[in-house]
């Protein structure tokens, strides 16, 4: 999975992305003034872009925005103590779950089965083994004893997630990140309420990336990657050299459930999807996958184009 | 005579027919330049912008609802500039739009504040320019979150004290400001401390049906067609899904939700009945708060899981941050609604929500329903669907400071308006005005039921010569020195245009009963216009008429030599007031303010409003209007008064013919016509209604055997008669 655990923002400095809105022509009314709120986010930093002819509408939305990003992070949060997903892991049951942690975990499942199990949210105590790992062993840049990741390994299922309507259970020894989903589905939820509100002009990157309806936005993906003009669609990334346990080259976050190691086939892999949560889970299900498999992955999950960068440089451009 | 001298070039007037039929005409003619205040989007030059908010470097350019510009010092937003016009549409004294701008900082406290256009009639001519800037400019450092503390010193400033002879003018300038700025705070949330004093309204009943709580919003309702459901999941899922089974119309009803706080009575009585409701409230704590979610479709809001699990899993309540779960101990089931014209609902609950919960009655929820469906794969994707509930107004009641507040003894009266205006539950400016003049309106009334029953029983009055001439002499010094000079209630062909300009940019009625003399005033017109014309104000009623008649009386005491005008000269002067008249609202379709300069024409604001305190040449002019009314009485009344134009337009309209002539008038006798004040009889003997003044002199002619040729050659027949018959019998006696 994707960035657990240790507040680095490595990842997100690499994959940081130069958003601009282009002005497009026509639009002769008021004249929208640009505002942002950049803060943090599920542990990573996010910025809101509005683009409103008044300042106050544009922080009312903002303060709207933060309390849903507040809201869902008290679900889904590693970090923050209380969390829905903390008492989840913790004691392995979870009543009268939100509407938000049903919908993620059956978005999850879906996504499970779709990669055939190379996402999977209940990856979490593989990272942890890894992260225990590398602090035990500073300066080591070999992953842990085999064996002991084999014996994780029996813990990692997302099927075995009981996903009821008044309960979720985990098995015993079970615990779920949703890192690798959970960004994009607060961004996606942050911009059904703006929309709701009748927004338009707004460019979400609350760790992925979404454009609302109305502007397009000019995003470049990781440096020499083609830049793309995104409308109302969303684009997230994956890059396993983002947050690595150790140094560079070695073992990183995005570990695959059924090798019990870090996935080496990409540096690097970008999804453009029409909503956040299908850029965010597949861009990480890709990364993950084997390449025999993208084709379907990016059509099934709901992708639109997929950049896949090989450790060589080399760029595969998939198109759903 | 406090600060009301001004007040009365304004308007005040009933739709009554002169005012349609010139109204008709504009709207024909539709030849109106639209108003140029600010735009959206418009932005503020330096110079304007120093004045309204010193220490700004920048201003944004104005947005939002209602329209504001951010103003700033480098990054940080400092406060909002905005046009009153822009926020509470504010109209000055002369139906005309008052355009001030107004700077408002984070703090709640008036930066400056900038008349940028105005057609106040008062302050166009009367006023010099310097006064009613130094009365905007005194806004400055208000701070409208403090209502009514008038603190002397630097930081809060005393409200300004109105502009002496523009009292009304001011009160309504003062009004747009505070009301814009208040209206800008609340909705850029600089209002806090006032937003926390508000509470839910717990108490307050009035029956409502189901309609009105739809309609202003107590109950929010969301309808969920498939089709709805179809276009949300394509719209908000990437993954391809599955259709739903079957081939149903997208038309077809999923789900249909309704929800509101029924906690405040008018909601929750209403819908559950008294009985219910109470038991209800009884099962609740003092903080929890209830809401209805009511249903209709396929789709149940309810399910079936929260039998077993006690919890509603379909339904979730979002606040803010917080997420608000709906379980079992809370739901109360309602078999039924009480309240008239409810729709068939299928499923119906109450659900209780804990003080404990964190809701905020007063704060925006959103009632989520939750969907699912499944995919291609098998699997399901669910997805919410929001019903956002914001609880209407009416239910907010905010805490009306105690009004403990001493009223420093120097302060003009108007500045009691400005505190009860900046107290909470403001009353309308113009029941403030009423209420505040209640003494005034009873005399006036007086005045004109003496004058009713003056028209009334004029043929009674009239044979009584002396009573007759004493009455009117009376009745007329009264208009001038009450009506005009006191109350400055002067009628003027300015609200004959301004009531024109309303009806063409949209008439408000809280405007016309600003001010409560002219308003009854032109009502009791619009009435005896369509009695007996135009007279009855003109004669009685315009103290600048009678000031002139009784000048001329007294010229006439001194013996003062009259000219006659001859009637073909004097027939032909008569237009001049009509093309005068209709000059000036031609004019005024252009620019209000060029009418109103225009309308200067008439000596009233001179000579009644402004006591003759005025710049030499408006002085000098009235001066010789009166002058010349020595010699011909009424010289202004009869050809250039464009305001008894105006009213002679509808004079034929009038109903009741109680001038009464006889068939001699005009071919053996002309006295009537001679002493006529306004020469309003023609030779041939009939009256002129379009000139007539209605004074009543030809009528005490009529009856007086003294004077009317024909009753006097009567009773000298009569008395000749009987000096023959007493010299007779004298003689046969003998």
């Amino acid at each position: 999975m994707k960035k657990c655990g240790l507040p680095t923002l490595t990842r997100r400095r690499l994959i940081s992305i130069t958003a601009a809105a282009l002005l497009l022509p026509g639009g002769a009314t008021a004249r929208p003034k640009r505002f942002e709120w950049q803060g943090s986010a599920l542990g990573a930093q996010a910025k809101v872009v509005l683009y409103h002819p008044d300042a106050g509408a544009a922080e009312a939305a903002i303060t709207a925005c933060l309390a849903e990003i507040s809201r869902l992070e008290d679900q889904f949060s590693l970090y923050r103590p209380g969390s829905a997903l903390r008492q989840l892991n913790a004691t392995g049951y979870l009543a009268d779950p939100s509407h938000d942690m049903r919908r993620l975990l059956h978005l999850c499942h879906l996504y499970g089965e779709l990669s055939q199990g190379a996402f999977d949210p209940s990856v979490q105590p593989l990272w942890q083994l890894y992260a225990g790992h590398f602090a035990g062993h500073p300066g080591t840049d070999a992953g842990p004893p085999p064996d002991a990741i084999r014996a994780t390994q029996r813990q990692i299922d997302y099927r075995r997630i009981a996903i009821g309507a008044a309960e979720i259970r985990l098995d015993p020894g079970m615990s779920l990140t949703l890192n690798g989903i959970a960004q994009g589905y607060i961004t996606d939820r942050v911009a059904d309420l703006l929309r709701a509100r009748g927004w338009s002009d707004v460019l979400l990157n609350l760790g992925e990336i979404r454009a609302l309806p109305g502007r397009s936005w000019s995003v470049g993906l990781m440096g020499d990657n083609p830049s793309l003009l995104l409308t109302d669609a969303a684009v997230a990334t994956s890059a396993g050299a983002g947050s690595p346990f150790a140094g560079p080259g070695g073992p990183h976050h995005l570990l695959q459930p059924r090798t019990g190691r870090s996935a080496g086939r990409y540096s690097l892999v970008s999804v453009l999807a029409r909503t956040a949560t299908a850029a965010d889970a597949l861009s990480t299900a890709l990364y993950l996958s084997p390449p025999e498999r993208a084709a379907d992955l990016l059509r099934q999950g709901g992708g639109q184009q997929a950049w896949l960068r090989r450790p060589n440089g080399a760029l595969w451009h998939l198109k759903a | 005579m406090s600060g009301n001298r001004g007040d009365r070039q304004n308007q005040g007037q009933q739709c009554h027919p002169p005012i349609l039929l010139i109204a008709l005409l504009a709207l024909c003619l539709m030849v109106i330049s639209p108003p140029a205040w600010t735009k959206q989007g418009e932005r503020f030059d330096p110079e304007t912008l120093a004045k309204v908010f010193p220490g700004a470097e920048r201003a944004g350019s104005l947005a939002g609802n209602p329209l504001a510009a951010s103003v700033f010092k480098g990054g940080a937003r400092l406060g909002y500039i905005f046009s009153t016009q822009d926020v509470v549409g504010s109209v000055g004294f002369s139906g005309n739009p008052i355009d001030i701008l107004v700077g408002l900082s984070n703090q709640g406290v008036i930066s400056g504040a900038k008349l940028r256009s105005h057609n106040e009639p008062i302050l166009v001519i009367g006023i010099p320019d310097q006064a009613l800037r130094q009365f905007v400019d005194g806004f400055a450092n208000i701070d409208i979150r403090r209502p009514g503390q008038v603190r002397e010193g630097e930081t809060f400033g005393r409200l300004p004290v109105a502009i002496s002879g523009a009292t009304i003018s001011s009160a309504v300038i003062g009004d747009s400001i505070i009301r814009a700025a208040r209206t800008v705070a609340r909705s850029r949330g600089l209002l806090k401390s006032v937003q926390a004093k508000l509470r839910l309204d717990r108490e307050n009943y009035e029956p409502a049906d189901w309609p009105e709580l739809r309609a202003d919003g107590s109950i929010a309702h969301l309808v969920l067609s498939r089709g709805k459901i179809e276009q949300a999941y394509r719209d908000r899922v990437a993954i391809p899904g599955a259709n739903f089974p079957g081939d149903r119309s997208p038309e077809e009803l999923y789900s249909e939700l309704y929800t509101g706080l029924i906690t405040p009575p008018r909601i929750g009585q209403n819908l559950l009945g008294a009985q219910a409701f109470n038991r209800l409230l009884g099962k609740m704590g003092p903080d929890d708060q209830a809401i209805l979610i009511a249903g209709n479709g396929l789709y149940s809001f309810k399910g079936t899981q929260y039998r077993r699990s006690g919890l509603f899993d379909r339904i979730q309540i979002v606040q803010g941050d917080k997420i608000i779960r709906l379980v079992k101990p809370h739901y109360h089931l309602v078999g039924g609604l009480k309240i008239a014209a409810a729709p068939q609902l299928r499923e119906i609950g109450v659900f209780v929500i804990p003080a404990d919960t964190g809701f905020d009655a007063l704060s925006d929820w959103r009632l989520e329903l939750l969907v699912s469906r499944e995919t291609k794969q098998g699997g399901q994707v669910y997805l919410d669907f929001p019903l956002t509930y914001v609880l209407p107004p009416v239910y907010r009641i905010g805490q009306v400071a105690p009004a403990t507040l001493e009223q420093p003894n120097q302060l003009d009266r108007v500045l009691t308006y400005f505190q009860q205006q900046l107290n909470d539950g403001e009353p309308a400016l113009w029941l403030r005005n009423w209420r505040d003049r209640a003494g005034r309106i009873t005399i006036l009334v007086g005045l004109l039921l003496i004058l009713s029953a003056v028209l009334v029983f004029q043929d009674n009055l009239v044979r009584h010569q002396r009573l007759y001439r004493s009455v009117r002499l009376m009745y007329l010094t009264v208009t001038v020195v009450w009506i005009g000079w006191y109350a400055g209630a002067q009628l003027s062909v300015i609200n004959v245009l301004t009531f024109a300009q309303s009806l063409l940019s949209g008439f408000r009625w809280e405007f016309f009963l600003l001010d409560p003399l002219i308003f009854i005033l032109w009502s009791y017109v619009a009435v005896t216009l369509l009695f007996w014309g135009r007279g009855v104000f003109c004669g009685w009623l315009c103290p600048f008429g009678a000031l002139q008649e009784l000048l001329n009386e007294a010229a006439r005491r001194l013996r003062i030599p009259q000219i006659s005008v001859p009637f073909a000269l004097h027939e032909r002067l008569w237009p001049i007031k009509h093309i005068i008249f209709l000059g000036l609202f031609a004019v005024s379709l252009h620019s209000t303010i060029l009418a109103i300069a225009g309308s200067e024409v008439e000596p009233f604001k001179t000579a009644i409003s402004m006591h003759f305190i005025r710049h030499w040449p408006f002085v000098a002019y009235v001066g010789g209007l009166l002058f010349l009314g020595l010699f011909i009485e009424r010289f202004f009344c009869r050809y250039l008064c464009p305001l008894g134009a105006a009213l002679a337009i509808p004079a034929r309209l009038r109903m009741f013919e109680w001038l009464k002539r006889r068939f001699q008038c005009g071919q053996e006798c002309r006295l009537c016509a001679v002493r006529c004040t306004v020469q309003a009889i023609h030779p041939n003997g009939s009256i002129n209604p379009n000139e007539c003044i209605y004074c009543l002199a030809c009528q005490a002619n009529y009856f007086d055997d003294r004077t009317c040729p024909p009753l006097v050659a009567k009773r000298k027949r009569q008395e000749e008669r009987a000096g023959k018959q007493a010299a007779y019998l004298a003689k046969a006696g003998q």
